[in-house]
């Protein structure tokens, strides 16, 4: 196993077909195994459009009634604001948990068998957690406020549950980091050390730049996931898109209008997270591994 | 035991917030020059929001009262019956004006203020069709509730329905409207108002006469509730009664009049 491998393409001519690895195209699975996908947008354009549609033909009737899109409409500007909080959460949890996960993946590989073994600990504690378990460990655990050299610092909710959040997001990244680590092979290790790298030099100029590539889609996914699991911080009173939802469904108070606007809230978690989703497909396939 | 674990996360809590001197809740409201108020935003028309993401009701007009009365800012928190409590004996607010019925256990907690400023029963809200005439015909019967009702348990005892019970009035009421229960076990105030004022409710009825009547209280700490804070919130209740504002708001928001405000009205006066 050689080294110069790392920064330039390499000349693949004279490696036996065997030594290579299996190349896995994400473009080369068939449509129907990806969750987002065509058929699936289109089928969630369809019955969004039969359920705004529909009713507005029965309620032709009623025309005093305001028809079930002239309410999704008027809602649209508060529901954006809670679904804009939902976002910013993922997205502090994802970087939090991620700045955690990396350092923890890192002692997951510890040549010191301590803390090898406390790190695994906590990683598989939080890894194998209920997420809503952890979040309201976190809002009944933490403080409302901080007393810091007598200024009172608020410590709101929303914060609290990117902190619950942060956790999980910080035990599978863990886990990512240590399966992309020791899935390197350890030549590089070896030839490293022979080229008078220390340790931690091997790891943070050889090691964990390779990691990326290979934590990227499986990292990209977890964020998805994470996105879709945002509405849980409505039960723990954290004023998100789907605490509004319910309370505009309550203002409202029509019964015909439960269904089309869940599903209107649906459509805006594929929106968001359908790109995403396409892109890890890109991603998968320009870092596809090549040697 | 989960009540036992809530009240030890609770202590451990308030061990990590009481740090503050709680010398007089009423100074510091009005030091701050605002009144933190813990309300409903999904149980219309006490408290809800409207669709430019403004909250409206007949509590949110108490709280911009009491705001009022004291001479400073209110600011609006949203909150739900599973967090209420904590938040108001954590500090997050301070006064709670959110449909909160009073009883003994609560009393133990937090600082119901007296008298009382509203109170509600419970009934059902079903078709005319189904023929409900009293109270034992639910036996066997699927009824929707809502989680966490404390009439959910009293109703099952007393007369053996099959609850189905849902975590908000919307999900409820659309499985009233597709026929998957035969009833909607609820508050007779709110049912009153909407059969009132809306129109999809045309063939629908409260059937029963209302029974349980539970007092709503508003509250402040508990350590408050002879301070000259929880004094004060007394004095407001007793003259929103006496004054015939509570009467005058419940008709502005639309909701039937409550025999209850007008004996307290009366018994006041």
């Amino acid at each position: 196993m050689t080294m110069y491998c790392l920064h330039q393409k390499p000349k693949v001519r004279g490696h036996m077909p065997v030594m290579l690895p299996m190349r896995l195209r994400a473009d080369g699975l068939p449509l129907a195994d990806r969750l987002f996908n065509l058929w699936t947008l289109t089928a969630l354009v369809l019955a969004l459009a039969a359920v705004l549609i529909g009713p507005a033909f029965a309620q032709l009737a009623t025309p005093d009634e305001r028809t079930i899109l002239t309410i999704l409409l008027e809602w649209t500007p508060t529901l954006a604001k809670g679904f804009g909080f939902n976002v910013l959460i993922s997205v502090l949890s994802m970087l939090i948990g991620t700045i955690m996960g990396v350092f923890l993946g890192v002692l997951q590989v510890s040549q010191i068998r301590p803390i090898r073994q406390s790190a695994w600990l906590v990683t598989q504690f939080f890894r194998n957690s209920p997420w809503l378990v952890l979040l309201f460990y976190c809002i009944l655990l933490i403080p409302f406020q901080f007393e810091v050299f007598g200024v009172k610092v608020p410590f709101p909710g929303w914060i609290k549950a990117v902190i619950g959040l942060s956790l999980p997001v910080m035990a599978y990244t863990s886990e990512f980091m240590r399966g992309a680590i020791l899935s390197i092979p350890t030549g590089q290790w070896e030839s490293a050390e022979s080229l008078g790298f220390s340790r931690r030099m091997t790891l943070t100029n050889i090691i964990l730049p390779q990691t990326v590539k290979r934590v990227l889609p499986s990292w990209m996914n977890l964020y998805a996931v994470l996105t879709m699991a945002t509405p849980l911080v409505s039960i723990i009173g954290v004023d998100d898109v789907m605490a509004l939802t319910r309370a505009a469904l309550s203002a409202e108070g029509r019964a015909d209008l439960l269904i089309p606007m869940y599903l209107y809230i649906l459509s805006w978690f594929f929106l968001y997270c359908y790109p995403i989703s396409s892109l890890t497909r890109v991603l998968e396939r320009k870092y596809s591994v090549k040697l | 035991m989960r009540t036992y674990i809530k009240a030890a996360l609770t202590a451990v809590v308030a061990t990590l917030t009481s740090t503050a001197a709680m010398a007089d809740a009423l100074q510091d409201i009005k030091d701050a020059g605002k009144i933190v108020v813990g309300v409903k935003q999904d149980y219309k028309p006490w408290g809800y929001l409207t669709s430019d993401g403004q909250l409206q009701g007949l509590e949110i007009d108490l709280a911009k009262d009491v705001a009022e009365r004291l001479g400073v800012e209110v600011e609006l928190v949203p909150v739900v019956a599973s967090n209420r409590m904590e938040f108001l004996q954590q500090g997050r607010i301070d006064l709670i004006i959110a449909t909160m019925g009073d009883n003994p256990q609560r009393r133990e907690v937090i600082g119901m203020i007296e008298p009382n400023y509203y109170a509600g029963g419970t009934n059902v809200l079903a078709p005319k069709a189904a023929g409900l005439e009293n109270w034992e015909d639910l036996k066997g019967a699927d009824v929707c509730a809502l989680q966490g009702s404390y009439y959910n348990k009293r109703v099952t005892q007393l007369y053996g329905p099959n609850l189905v019970a849902f975590a908000g009035i919307p999900e409820a009421t659309a499985a009233l409207l597709n026929g998957s229960c035969v009833a909607f076990l609820y508050d007779n105030t709110w049912i009153e108002s909407q059969l009132a004022s809306d129109a999809q409710w045309a063939e629908f009825e409260m059937p029963f006469p209302t029974e349980d009547p539970q007092a709503w209280s508003i509250a402040v700490p508990l350590e408050e509730l002879d301070q000259p804070y929880g004094k004060l919130m007394s004095e407001i209740v007793t003259d929103w009664h006496k004054s015939g504002y509570l009467i005058e708001r419940n008709a502005a928001n639309g909701i039937a009049p409550s025999p209850f405000l007008q004996a307290e009205h009366d018994r006041l006066k």
